[in-house]
């Protein structure tokens, strides 16, 4: 049954305030995640979606990774478009490629690598009903505007509804990464803009057989699918960062993200850039006969463990984006995972407190139900009975901010934040002057001619060289990213 | 090196592009600037960062340097907010479901 369809009933002006043991700023992936787990350990969660849907307002790159959320739910039923198959690694000068790819056996199986495209509207909105299924209330068309404290402390929501404010022990941030509530109540810092990319994508479809087009295209067989990452020149123009192409279920994902410093320093509009990118050679014969069914826009932060804020604070928790928590070492670009990761460790520590006030619970606990904002299912409904106050400081949710520690989230965020500024350091040689080297290195390994492959081979080399100061330079080189390979 | 044969790519303009989106008008704009007075002194025409970054022409600068809000184009991204150094660029979400809604996203 899908839930959110079931919207009926007279409308109503249900009243939430301290009717709910926590507060979930955001039905996205981090948001939804930390609702499930609450709502699994007894919790009562009121789950805020601004959107008119879950999902409405989100937008990413294309690729889902799902081992915590396999763990989480029955990943089975959840609406993925296609696994991926192939990964493919591409070097782009303004008119060479040079690329690598990546097919494993193993990926054709189940669990598929936990490595899935998808379209995030059908996914976060099947997500949330996970939350809503395990019992938590889920209320869209409301945006949280700000948070209330008292003495200090954060003690609720307000919000666009009639009735405003809501009230509750905890409220957990899940809101995105233009984290506008939590900056405002001082929670974190805005970032700077070099710890924040901006990112445009457009979904395509072809005419006629979209689905076969993509398959013939990309060389597909049922499920199969494709995610190609581009760097370079030719991806970003001078820019920091890079292109994508994920193949969806009859649509494909095409987009880029970059610094916006760098998009205000070198004057690089993100539209334009996209269409440069689509031009380009190596990918242009892609998108022949291609039309736009959406377009989106988002910022992604990814200043790393360093520009994490403080996650928990008296009554309140920050997760995924709202966070900082996402990984872009180059070859990983990876942030829904940690989102899903953030959501479980940060829903485990608020029933941990929970446990540990061991509050007396009223018998007619909040249904569980959908609504929009004046809505309310017939069968569902709020609670009349109002919540003996609870008091939830920061100490009582630190095992949150111990788990993220000791997870995979913040072992990957420390352990690449020396490579993330070696690479920006190195952007030149990295972006620009290395692609065009092995370009012209290839292209004259390669040469047919009368001359003898020897003396190619060492031209090729010499080109190589000379872009990385010789030997000693490339020496230099591997020494500076030797911890790559650790 | 410039006889690469190109295929030429049609791409939908940003007019098109935003069409895509399904969008509510939440009847007034949600992007405002704190200082008028700063777009005008701090950014020459064609500098202004806001512009620059924005993906939808949301930003748009009038002769006399004062920014023009088209918030009706607004993706919602925020790269607006973090590109102005100013910090001049006033933010807050639409409401009660209002701005774009994305199914593809």
């Amino acid at each position: 049954m899908n839930v959110l369809q079931s919207r009926e009933g007279p409308p109503a002006n249900p009243n939430y305030d301290h009717r709910y043991d926590a507060i979930v700023v955001g039905a996205g992936l981090a948001g939804s995640a930390a609702a499930i787990t609450m709502a699994r350990d007894g919790l009562d969660v009121l789950l805020i979606e601004r959107g008119s849907y879950p999902g409405a307002k989100n937008v990413f790159g294309g690729v889902m990774y799902t081992p915590t959320i396999r763990e989480l739910v029955d990943i089975d039923s959840a609406p993925t478009e296609r696994y991926v198959a192939e990964r493919r690694y591409s070097m782009l000068t303004e008119e060479d490629e040079i690329a690598a790819s990546v097919s494993i056996g193993d990926w054709h199986e189940p669990p598929h690598n936990d490595s899935f495209t998808v379209i995030r509207g059908d996914f976060d909105e099947w997500f949330a009903e996970q939350a809503v299924e395990e019992g938590a209330t889920l209320i869209t068309e409301t945006t949280v505007t700000d948070l209330i404290r008292e003495d200090g402390r954060i003690v609720g929501v307000e919000t666009d509804r009639p009735d405003g404010a809501v009230r509750a022990p905890v409220v957990v941030l899940a809101e995105g990464g233009n984290s506008l509530v939590s900056e405002s109540a001082g929670l974190k810092e805005t970032d700077h803009r070099e710890h924040i990319a901006v990112a445009v994508k457009e979904v395509l479809e072809f005419p006629g057989d979209s689905r076969k087009i993509i398959e013939d295209r990309f060389r597909l067989v049922d499920d199969d699918g494709a995610a190609y990452h581009y760097f370079g020149k030719g991806a970003v123009g001078d820019a920091f960062g890079g292109a994508f192409l994920y193949t969806n279920d009859d649509t494909i994902s095409v987009g880029l993200a970059y610094r916006i410093e760098d998009a205000v320093t070198e004057k690089i509009s993100p539209q334009d850039r996209l269409d440069e990118f689509k031009s380009h050679p190596a990918v242009a014969p892609i998108f022949r006969d291609a039309r736009t069914v959406e377009y989106g826009a988002k910022t992604i932060p990814e200043g790393g463990a360093s520009a994490m804020p403080e996650l928990v604070h008296d009554g309140a928790l920050l997760v995924g984006d709202t966070a900082g928590l996402v990984l872009n070492n180059g070859v990983h670009l990876e942030g829904t995972n940690m989102a899903v990761e953030s959501g479980f460790h940060a829903g485990k520590a608020v029933v941990k407190a929970f446990g540990s006030k061991a509050t007396p619970r009223p018998a007619d606990a909040a249904t569980a139900g959908t609504e929009s904002a004046g809505q309310v299912r017939a069968d569902g409904g709020v609670s009349n009975t109002t919540r003996p106050s609870v008091t939830v400081r920061a100490s009582d949710l630190q095992s949150y901010p111990d788990s993220l520690e000791q997870s995979f989230v913040v072992e990957n965020l420390e352990h690449y934040e020396w490579l993330i500024n070696r690479v920006v350091e190195d952007k030149q040689l990295l972006f620009e002057d290395l692609p065009e080297a092995l370009a012209d290195a290839a292209a004259e390994y390669f040469t047919i001619d009368r001359q003898p492959k020897q003396t190619h081979g060492r031209l090729a080399k010499e080109r190589i060289m000379h872009t990385v100061g010789g030997l000693r330079g490339a020496i230099k080189l591997g020494w500076r990213y030797r911890k790559m390979i650790r | 090196m410039s006889t690469t044969p190109s295929e030429t790519i049609e791409n939908a303009s940003l007019e098109d592009r935003l069409y895509t989106v399904k969008y509510q008008d939440p009847g007034e704009s949600h992007l405002d600037v704190t200082v008028p007075g700063i777009c005008a002194s701090k950014c020459k025409p064609g500098e202004a960062e806001c512009v620059t970054v924005c993906p939808a022409d949301v930003w748009r600068q009038s002769e006399d340097g004062t920014p023009v809000i088209a918030y009706e184009n607004c993706l919602e991204c925020g790269s607006c907010r973090y590109a102005c150094s100013q910090n001049n660029v006033e933010w807050s979400y639409p409401e009660r479901g209002a701005g774009v809604t994305y199914k593809k996203g």
